[in-house]
């Protein structure tokens, strides 16, 4: 008895010590933050038979909803997810398994669950029960799902700048390629980074023989040019660039040639700042033209002159016979003919002043002269020639200016004419002449039609005239353009100030020799 | 006192016609030439007292004639009077030595006066 007390006794402490022990396993499972539960694989379907608080708390299902059932039932209607098929053959297979598979709570809402299984064996290997430990991963599932997909946006990102950049380099290239201009990048050693196809058709070279060469040892080193070189060497530093610089040379492949170079240091957004683009355009039929043009103007005066001498001729050989007569009306006739005769001699010459001027050819005798007298004959001249029109002339300046006399004096001429011509409503003319720190000023201010801010711009071009005028005065648009090329070839400037309806002021202006040089001369 | 023979040298029938009948008006013996490249010819046989040249011409040019007259020893201290309506005219006139230049078209009394001059000389 005392023996079976003290059994009992020994149980009922071991029953009492596992009991304790049990309670406080049990109080350990539900405080542990993982759910856990305990399956049964020796019955049919392998059925929970525990279940801890925080496997509750993450499924949403009460204790008692959860003993017996399957796990699959937290999987609702989610039944196709590849890792149910890892768990199922891990589970068949006794062994352990981990999963992150998707599980709904009893509200339907989802939630990750890292699942892992570990299989409870007796002593005969056998599979008894299953441990299901599982972790609400929900959260890091999200982060990490919207890590990816702020990794797939980024990257769709970088895709279409990519896209866009290359469509933007293509549009560039094509624009590169399309131009029809000759263009070449340097580098700073004037080696040549990329030539487009109109430099190697214009050319007649092929890449190979271009790319990765420097400039001035390009074909028979025709850009080898001293003064070219002392431009382009200020390129990068200065950021100065070469501007329409000539070129005349004789090409391998093409001949003969008149460049026009123009080259600019490439700068993109800061970068490329030691990178020279070189446009060359062929400028040589432009200039052969231009050529034309001059000697067709010059063969033209040339040819209409001729008979322009017979007849100047015989209007004054019919003067000298009609002297002895004295029939007024046929001298007066007479008169007016060889009048005529010189104006039109005049435009003619006119004509080929121009086309001297554009070819550089016209000379300057230069000398000092009384630039105030010459102004006083100018007006005198006109005076008697077109009588009626009041001419005054104010300001005197004592001044002494280099120049050719008699070509200025055609400027003055041509200015007080138009100043009459383009004033036929009034009949007076203001010319003024003064000193203006080292150079005179010439006005010549009319009452006149005035001129438009369309036609002042274009008003010293040659061939120009101004468009309401072109009818009802006759002339050839050639004056203006001369007399502003006799100024400018005098270092002075021609301008006008002008409003239509009001009149307009023709200025000029002209260096004043200093007396050391006036002397000296 | 006998009558200057003056020699007119110009491809424009209309200026040869014109100066013959001023040139013979004022009193002077007149021969022309159309064709500058019968000129040395001409120039030998009549020995004119003056020439007077057209520069721009075919076949044979103004400057070409008065190279080949300086070459020529029977007419080398020919006078020559150039007329021209080319622009840069005086310029070659000075260049060739000729005695004298007159643009086209001209006063008729600087035609009478150069001659004059050139010939009292």
């Amino acid at each position: 008895m005392e023996e079976k007390n003290t059994h009992i006794d020994q149980l009922k402490q071991t029953n009492y010590n596992s009991n304790n022990d049990l309670d406080l396993y049990l109080k350990a499972l539900n405080s542990a933050y993982s759910g856990i539960i305990i399956t049964d694989n020796m019955q049919y379907d392998n059925p929970i038979i525990y279940c801890n608080k925080a496997f509750e708390t993450i499924s949403g299902y009460s204790h008692n909803e959860i003993i017996g059932h399957n796990c699959r039932f937290l999987q609702a209607q989610d039944r196709s997810q590849r890792q149910r098929q890892l768990l199922k053959e891990s589970i068949q297979r006794g062994e352990e398994c981990k999963v992150e598979i998707r599980n709904y709570r009893k509200d339907g809402t989802l939630f990750w669950n890292e699942l892992f299984i570990s299989p409870v064996k007796n002593e005969a290997g056998q599979v008894t029960h299953f441990i299901g430990v599982q972790n609400d991963i929900t959260a890091r599932k999200k982060a990490e799902h919207d890590l990816r997909e702020e990794k797939a946006h980024v990257e769709l990102k970088i895709q279409e700048r990519t896209k866009e950049l290359q469509e933007k380099e293509t549009f560039l290239s094509s624009i590169i390629e399309t131009v029809r201009e000759s263009l070449l990048v340097l580098d700073a050693n004037y080696i040549v980074l990329s030539a487009n196809r109109h430099f190697l058709n214009s050319f007649k070279v092929s890449s190979e023989e271009t790319l990765g060469k420097p400039l001035f040892e390009l074909g028979k080193q025709q850009w080898n040019i001293n003064s070219l070189k002392e431009l382009l060497t200020q390129i990068l530093p200065t950021n100065n660039p070469v501007i329409d610089y000539e070129v005349d040379n004789i090409f391998p492949h093409i001949g003969r040639k008149v460049m026009l170079l123009n080259a600019y240091r490439i700068e993109f957004e800061g970068h490329y700042k030691d990178r020279i683009l070189i446009a060359f355009e062929d400028i040589t039929e432009k200039k052969e033209q231009d050529q034309r043009k001059d000697d067709f103007l010059s063969i033209a005066s040339h040819e209409l002159k001729t008979p322009l001498t017979t007849i100047k001729g015989l209007v004054q050989i019919l003067q000298r016979m009609s002297s002895d007569h004295s029939n007024e009306k046929f001298v007066s006739t007479l008169d007016k003919m060889s009048a005529y005769v010189d104006r039109l001699n005049l435009l003619i010459t006119k004509l080929l002043d121009t086309s001297k001027i554009q070819s550089g050819l016209i000379e300057l005798h230069m000398e000092p002269f009384d630039i105030d007298q010459t102004i006083r004959e100018a007006i005198d001249n006109i005076t008697l020639a077109v009588p009626g029109y009041e001419i005054q002339l104010s300001g005197t300046t004592g001044a002494i200016v280099r120049g050719d006399e008699l070509q200025i004096m055609q400027v003055v001429n041509n200015l007080l004419s138009n100043a009459i011509k383009y004033s036929p409503d009034s009949n007076k003319v203001e010319v003024s002449i003064h000193k203006v720190a080292n150079f005179v000023k010439i006005s010549i201010r009319d009452y006149g039609m005035g001129i438009s801010y369309q036609d002042r711009l274009k008003i010293f071009e040659r061939f120009f005239r101004a468009s309401h005028i072109q009818k009802k005065f006759p002339g050839l648009g050639i004056g203006l353009y001369v007399s502003h090329e006799i100024i400018a070839n005098h270092n002075g400037t021609l301008w006008v100030e002008s409003e239509l309806g009001e009149g307009s002021t023709f200025n000029f202006t002209l260096p004043i020799i200093n007396n050391d040089e006036s002397h000296g001369a | 006192m006998e009558r200057k023979k003056i020699m007119i040298c110009d491809d424009d029938q209309g200026i040869v016609e014109m100066l013959e009948l001023f040139l013979e008006l004022e009193g002077f013996n007149v021969i022309s030439e159309i064709n500058s490249t019968n000129l040395i010819k001409q120039l030998t046989t009549h020995q004119p007292d003056l020439l007077l040249l057209d520069l721009w011409m075919p076949l044979l040019s103004g400057d070409q004639v008065i190279k080949i007259i300086r070459n020529t020893p029977e007419v080398k201290d020919l006078p020559v009077l150039i007329l021209s309506a080319s622009v840069d005219g005086a310029a070659i006139a000075e260049d060739l030595g000729a005695n004298g230049f007159i643009a086209k078209p001209f006063d008729l009394d600087e035609i009478t006066s150069k001659i004059n001059a050139i010939l009292s000389n």
